[in-house]
């Protein structure tokens, strides 16, 4: 704060001229993704969801490492089996066969974050090269709206039973069935981005005053894009989860000795009646992971249009 | 805040003669904008005077605060902005202090009516055009279905929409950006409102439209006795419209007066400022005169005079302390410390003086 | 407006011709022991297996078959199941199976269109307080959670605690509570989700800014404008969320052991029944392309603008 004189004749005088003083006081110089950050960031929800996030995959991945425990050890006594956490069966219990749920819950979870972290990436990473070429190469357009209807006219779970049922069950089934249909619709909505960008006014005008192509794309493109692609990202993850669920349900999941979250609930809700706890342990275990990666998708949707910058 | 008189039943004084010829006066609003946390000041104790019949329009350039302004005389700030500070009279009630949503509905669209920048966007795209004029008379004129229709025919008759009856069941999408404007003007008007505000009304309309739709808000301000607050930033638009001008800067009136006053007589730094860049008064070979800098950050509190900055003519007073209103002549006001006793005798710049030579000359009037 | 409909209706034929061909071939790769019942298969000799399979005619040049198997369904002989229900026409069984799902289908519609609508209105008019929090609370829990779970903890816990049926009983009321709130809600949490997103997207445009300068009243504004404006994107997804459910659900028929078509599906794959599986997935993707295909109808009925741009309706929406 100036120092403020007394009102007085003596200040009728003309002022100094303050060269550059009257740019100075303009608005603040504004960053797109510092302000996108700053507000998820800034919002509790989205910060504690984050942390669960990391900790949860941080935790899954680095299991192994703190501990000897074989999540597939079959305990040969049958006093082992189906232990309650309160009966000593370790901290979420034993199952049928004396294998310990806590570590089969982390390496399930494990399983399956990598399982939605790679349908994610192959979904975005697809949809993006496919949507970019179905906006640009206009002659792909008729066969690419076809493609668009055959894929989303068929009930997804219909098409995805389908594809599983054609192939093998296996880790890499489950990739292959979830990502030859999730790509699509992104793509539908990078190629509609990229016609509307392509040719709004801003950018022709960019173009015209000589922006070189790089910039226009870093500049004025991908903020539109890579905003809604994590989040699509995120969204992918928790459906990836669930449908390995479903389809460890009827029978087109992962074969029974892999350790997954969705083997774990199908598992689980088997002996609900006798041993409730081993369903219910990984089952609060999946929806926290689900609904953090849905919410915090969504708060950083949120967070990245610009409307919500202060 | 004004919570104490929520539940009184607001008395609108609707006899005409109570109060002259003034209408609305307004007097030190102040409006605070809350963004996430950041309070933005978007009004800083502006004030204005609309008389009965007469047209005021308010120019200044973007986030000077003419819309907020305009909005808070019918009640329809965003939510996060409240009036915090000042008084807006209309026969008898003070309208900034009106909370309750019921009694604005006695007044918007009834005494008060306002039409919006953009036409192509004021309409609700899947209804009858004629449906959305008809819903406001049988609102605020308590008409039956058979009189509304009627009387909403009258009304697109009355603003220049050839076959009527045909164009009562169009929607929107089948109407030019002119046509619609026309019949957004049509549904202000309906129930015959004392003041009609124009929120830039022609900003997002072709030139030759543009001159139509002025035309057309004059003639129906001569025949329904309208007195109109319009707001813009096109210089031209004032000259055409205007009994009395506003200027405003940074949420602020810096002055006030008649035409003649502001574009002859002016004293206000930024207004000068404001007509030495009319392009019209550009001479060729020389550059255009451009106000150097950008507006103020309203999220600061500002000290002083808002326009020192970028004032040529700034004292140093300008830069502590706040430049009151001084009354050059009954309709005549300016806020700046120029007028000021103590101040040095400053001459406005020369495209300034001669501008009546110069309007004379490029534009013949 | 008719010729829109002629079009769009020839379209959707061909996307239904593509879409079954595509499904028939990929079907094709599945391995030709699946065409036996397990007892058939141990009991034949080589020359009998061979002589099974071109008697079905599974060993015939696929588009041969393609074109036999359409006209079959367009006479509606959808061929004969083979492992589920073994050797009975398909078509029979599905006459026995469709009413189950229709009935649960519904109810489930009505429950969820009505309990979906009133909670999305309700949270587009608290927009932000406790109401809309809650209720998206709901809508998170029912989007992000794999249904699944949610229904096992359902099935699990609810007939616990009320002392219900486990599964389906016909003749049994009560048996019949849960299936149908399970079926319902993820309905209501989809109708309540978009209607409210459609309503404050509505809300935000100009032309309610000027409808609340006009002096019309908020509930009159929120009715007649946001409303019946925010319907009309939701009308286009309308048929195919109804039929989709009619068609019965995948989960909820086998959790509950409802003798649905849903649940059949589940039991054909579980059982290998190739033709039986064929014929449910060509069902249920021609019902897919046959809401769609009634969703851009009825849209272009209520969408006065549709009939001028009627060449392209560009579907933001997914489920």
């Amino acid at each position: 704060m100036k120092q403020v004189p007394v009102l007085g004749p003596e200040l009728f005088v003309p002022a100094k001229a303050q060269a550059g003083e009257e740019e100075q006081i303009g608005y603040e110089h504004y960053s797109y993704w510092r302000s996108t950050f700053r507000t998820f960031l800034k919002n509790p929800v989205s910060l504690v969801l984050l942390a669960i996030i990391i900790v949860l995959t941080l935790a899954s991945f680095l299991y192994p490492v703190f501990s000897k425990t074989d999540p597939n050890k079959v305990a040969l006594d049958v006093e082992r089996w189906n232990l309650s956490p309160s009966q000593g069966g370790g901290i979420f219990g034993t199952d049928q066969l004396g294998r310990d749920i806590w570590a089969r819950t982390w390496y399930g979870t494990r399983t399956s974050l990598l399982l939605g972290f790679i349908i994610a990436l192959l979904d975005v990473g697809i949809g993006m090269f496919a949507g970019a070429l179905w906006g640009y190469v206009k002659k792909l357009d008729r066969i690419m709206t076809e493609i668009y209807n055959i894929l989303t006219n068929i009930p997804q779970p219909v098409l995805l039973l389908l594809l599983s049922y054609i192939l093998r069950p296996g880790f890499w089934t489950i990739i292959i069935a979830l990502c030859s249909t999730g790509w699509i619709g992104i793509a539908r909505f990078v190629r509609n981005k990229v016609l509307m960008i392509r040719d709004s006014e801003y950018n022709i005008a960019s173009r015209t005053l000589g922006t070189p192509l790089w910039r226009i794309i870093t500049k004025n493109i991908l903020p539109y894009l890579v905003s809604i692609l994590i989040m699509e990202a995120a969204l992918t993850i928790p459906y990836s989860i669930g449908a390995e669920v479903f389809l460890g349900f009827i029978g087109l999941g992962l074969p029974l000795d892999t350790v997954s979250l969705g083997n774990l609930v199908n598992m689980g809700k088997n002996n609900f009646m006798l041993y409730p706890y081993q369903l219910t342990w990984p089952t609060l275990v999946l929806a926290l992971v689900t609904v953090s990666f849905y919410i915090a998708g969504n708060k950083f949707a949120d967070a990245s249009d610009p409307r919500n910058h202060v | 805040m004004k919570t104490n008189n929520t539940n009184i039943k607001m008395k609108l004084d609707t006899s005409p003669k109570n109060y002259g010829d003034i209408l609305i006066e307004a007097k030190d609003v102040e409006v605070i904008f809350n963004l996430r946390g950041k309070k933005l000041k978007a009004l800083r104790g502006a004030g204005l005077v609309l008389r009965s019949g007469e047209t005021l329009t308010i120019v200044g350039e973007s986030g000077s605060g003419k819309s907020v302004l305009s909005k808070t005389l019918i009640g329809m700030l965003d939510k996060n902005g409240t009036i915090t500070n000042g008084s807006i009279l209309y026969r008898g009630v003070d309208l900034a202090r009106i909370s309750r949503e019921e009694d604005w509905l006695t007044i918007r669209g009834k005494r008060i009516a306002m039409i919006f920048q953009d036409p192509m966007t004021a309409l609700n795209p899947l209804k009858k055009i004629g449906e959305q004029i008809r819903e406001v008379i049988v609102m605020h004129c308590g008409l039956d279905a058979r009189a509304s229709r009627t009387a909403a025919l009258e009304m697109l008759e009355k603003v220049g929409i050839t076959d009527p009856e045909r164009r009562y069941e169009q929607y929107p999408h089948e109407f030019s950006g002119g046509m619609r404007q026309r019949v957004v003007i049509a549904t202000a008007i309906a129930c015959n409102p004392e003041i009609l505000i124009c929120d830039e009304p022609t900003t997002a309309l072709d030139v030759t439209i543009q001159a139509q739709i002025l035309e057309l808000i004059k003639k129906l301000q001569k025949d329904m006795g309208l007195s109109v607050l319009f707001i813009t930033h096109d210089l031209g638009v004032v000259a055409k419209m205007a009994d009395k001008i506003a200027v405003m800067y940074a949420g602020q009136v810096v002055e006030e007066g008649s035409v003649e006053e502001i574009f002859y007589d002016s004293r206000h730094p930024y207004t000068w400022a404001l007509l030495a860049s009319l392009p019209q008064l550009g001479v060729k070979g020389k550059e255009l005169f451009a106000i150097k800098g950008t507006p103020p950050s309203l999220f600061k509190e500002i000290q002083g005079d808002a326009f020192a900055p970028r004032n040529p003519y700034a004292l140093q007073v300008d830069f502590y302390h706040e430049h009151p209103l001084f009354e050059i002549s009954p309709t005549h006001r300016a806020r700046t410390w120029l007028l000021d006793a103590n101040a040095p005798k400053v001459e406005p710049p020369e495209i300034v003086v001669k501008l009546r030579e110069h309007l004379k000359k490029t534009t013949g009037r | 407006m008719g010729k829109y409909i002629l079009r769009r209706f020839w379209q959707s034929i061909i996307t239904v011709l593509i879409v079954l061909f595509v499904m028939f071939m990929l079907l094709r790769l599945m391995p030709k022991e699946n065409y036996f019942t397990r007892d058939d298969y141990i009991n034949m000799t080589e020359e009998d297996r061979t002589a099974y399979l071109r008697n079905l005619g599974v060993l015939d040049n696929p588009l041969v078959q393609f074109v036999r198997f359409l006209r079959g369904f367009v006479t509606g002989d959808l061929g004969r199941s083979i492992t589920v229900y073994p050797k009975t026409p398909i078509s029979e069984i599905l006459k026995e199976k469709i009413p189950y799902s229709l009935w649960f289908g519904l109810v489930s519609v009505l429950l969820s269109v009505i309990l979906g609508f009133l909670m999305g209105i309700g949270m587009a008019n608290n927009k932000d307080k406790l109401g809309d929090q809650l209720g998206t609370m709901y809508v998170v829990a029912v989007r992000a959670i794999p249904s699944l779970v949610y229904l096992f903890l359902i099935q699990m816990w609810i007939t616990h605690l009320f002392n219900l049926p486990m599964v389906f009983y016909e003749d049994e009321p009560a048996s019949w509570i849960l299936p149908a709130i399970s079926l319902s809600l993820s309905g209501i949490a989809w109708y309540a989700i978009w209607l409210r997103r459609f309503m404050v997207d509505e809300e935000n445009k100009d032309y309610i800014k000027f409808a609340i300068a006009k002096g019309l009243p908020r509930n009159y504004i929120m009715k007649r404008h946001v409303l019946r404006n925010a319907l009309v994107p939701l009308v286009q997804y309308l048929p195919s969320q109804i039929l989709l459910t009619i068609a019965g659900s995948l989960i909820i028929e086998s959790i509950y052991s409802i003798p649905g078509m849903g649940g059949l599906l589940v039991y054909a794959i579980r059982q290998q029944d190739n033709t039986l599986v064929q014929a449910l997935v060509c069902i249920y993707s021609i019902l897919g392309v046959f809401g769609v295909f009634l969703g851009d109808i009825l849209m272009a009925i209520v969408d006065p603008r549709i009939k001028l741009t009627s060449a392209k309706i560009e579907r933001e929406v997914t489920a």
